[in-house]
């Protein structure tokens, strides 16, 4: 099997990342407040400690861990709507998630929010074109830092400058890019950035969080147990309990760190460089075939978006997986909005790369495709 | 042939339920030409071991490959409770290819009217 499915989730995992789930699991649960044990490890505060120091977020008890971005964007979306009297006006873009889409249009059937959605060219969101998307009534604007079907980076130090200029909070979805590129949140404009532990962190399911640099901002929507002030009945207020409830993850967040790990130490850079390379082979080689249509041949992430001609992308997916082994995606990959834009709503194939895939593949992903095209009934 | 069972499902992005079958032998192509009696097909040949897609529009797709022993059907969802028993049927029915065609052909037209006037209110 070739799996190129990492957009989604990132598999296989490192041999360090399932040894940390195995170690977690064999020790029982260490929580401050939670039990009088001391053998264990404390890998809250280690992962809240690795994921500071690699996305340059300060201070780490900003950092939120929840169950994947999905999570961290509805407690901040309606966290930060919760601390708001009147209807305002909010700014999103057609490039987005529907983990981003659906709160917001939730909210704005509700009439709490007025949303503008902000067009994309090409394979990105210009910041002039969100300076001319600002009224007065403007507080928030949620975005993704790389869209999960065209693999484009979006500007987002120009993008928040412009809106901090007009007092406008700025909340980033980082479910494509942690992990994937270099991010200093120390040095960016944003005022929360979103991750997922399961894609380029390279952890396991349901693990997640958010950073957030003003906590008051953001009222908390959750209530219940964090092991710490429990004489009160009122919900603790300090971070990072202001938003985590309950039990943690515990396997969820040694794998989180472990994956951290091994990103550091294989070295960022190294693991760009590699998967630039692989996926522009990928792109020039489909790009021999008029009949391949790919729809941002310049993609700044591992992801790859296209079409063949006379067949539907399910049927390319199928064909790929069933004669070749070769796992992608196929549909809309939950941002209808991109597809509108680019294939009319169709849909399209997306090939996503790891960490692990390999020259070779590439060459077999490529022969495959050409030859489904070839056969195409056209 | 006979569906075995259903090995996973889930609800595509169009809105149809796919469901995918394991069948108790391997599909020949010939069971294919045999679907062309209710609906469309398509082929690609050259691909895997020729890839197959039958298309009964506002009924259910099915779509394979020569020689597998799993197929994929995608079902219109709102009709599926009306279709689901004639996709068993076009598998169970088809013998090494004696088929009773006049029968399938009439269990197919009543299943049609009731589809048509669950879709579209009334009878064509």
């Amino acid at each position: 099997m070739i799996y190129l499915n990492n957009a989604a989730t990132s598999w296989p995992k490192p041999p360090e990342v399932q040894a940390a789930i195995t170690k977690s699991l064999s020790l029982p649960v260490f929580g401050s407040g939670r039990t009088t044990g001391t053998e264990g490890e404390d890998y809250i505060t280690q992962t809240r400690e690795c994921l500071s120091s690699f996305l340059g977020a300060e201070p780490p008890e900003h950092i939120v861990f929840t169950h994947n971005a999905t999570d961290s964007l509805n407690i901040l979306i309606s966290g930060f709507l919760a601390g708001k009297k009147d209807e305002c006006h909010v700014l999103t873009t057609a490039l987005d998630h529907n983990s981003v889409l659906r709160p917001l249009f939730e909210y704005n059937e509700q009439g709490r929010i007025r949303l503008s959605i902000i067009p994309f060219k090409g394979s990105s969101v210009s910041p002039e074109a969100v300076e001319a998307s600002i009224r007065h009534d403007t507080r928030l604007m949620v975005m993704t830092h790389g869209s999960n079907v065209l693999g484009s980076v979006q500007d987002i130090r120009a993008i928040g400058t412009i809106l901090h200029d007009h007092g406008i909070c700025f909340m980033v979805d980082g479910a494509q890019t942690a992990g994937h590129i270099p991010v200093n949140l120390k040095n960016l404009p944003v005022d929360a950035y979103v991750f997922t532990g399961h894609k380029g962190l390279l952890g396991i399911p349901g693990t997640g969080g958010f950073f957030l640099r003003d906590p008051e901002s953001v009222s908390p929507v959750r209530f219940g147990g964090t092991g710490t002030d429990s004489f009160s009945l009122m919900h603790p207020r300090g971070m990072p309990e202001r938003f985590e409830i309950g039990t943690h993850n515990y396997p969820g967040l040694a794998a989180l760190a472990a994956g951290v790990k091994f990103i550091s130490d294989r070295g960022l850079h190294g693991i760009m460089e590699k998967a630039e390379r692989q996926t522009t082979f990928l792109i020039n080689e489909m790009k021999k075939d008029a009949n391949i249509t790919i729809y941002n041949n310049q993609p700044d992430l591992p992801i790859i978006a296209f079409n063949i001609k006379g067949l539907k992308n399910d049927d390319v997916g199928f064909i790929l997986a069933r004669a070749y082994g070769i796992i992608g995606r196929t549909g809309l990959h939950c941002a209808p909005l991109v597809h509108k834009a680019i294939d009319g709503g169709e849909g399209c194939v997306r090939l996503s790369l790891s960490w692990c895939t390999t020259d070779e593949e590439c060459r077999i992903v490529a022969d495959a495709i050409q030859e489904i095209a070839e056969n195409a009934n056209y | 042939m006979r569906i075995i069972r259903s090995v996973r499902h889930k609800v595509c992005a169009d809105g149809a339920f796919m469901k995918e079958f394991l069948l108790d032998t391997p599909v020949p192509a010939e069971f294919y030409a045999y679907l062309g009696n209710f609906g469309h097909i398509e082929k690609l040949i050259n691909v895997g071991e020729d890839f197959y897609k039958f298309e009964k529009p506002d009924w259910f797709s099915i779509k394979g490959f020569a020689g597998d022993t799993t197929v994929e059907v995608r079902f219109r969802k709102e009709v599926m409770d009306l279709t689901v028993d004639f996709v068993y049927l076009l598998f169970s029915s088809y013998h090494d290819g004696k088929v009773d065609l006049s029968a399938l052909k009439r269990r197919e037209q009543a299943i049609g009217e009731r589809v048509r006037k669950h879709l579209h209110g009334s009878q064509e």
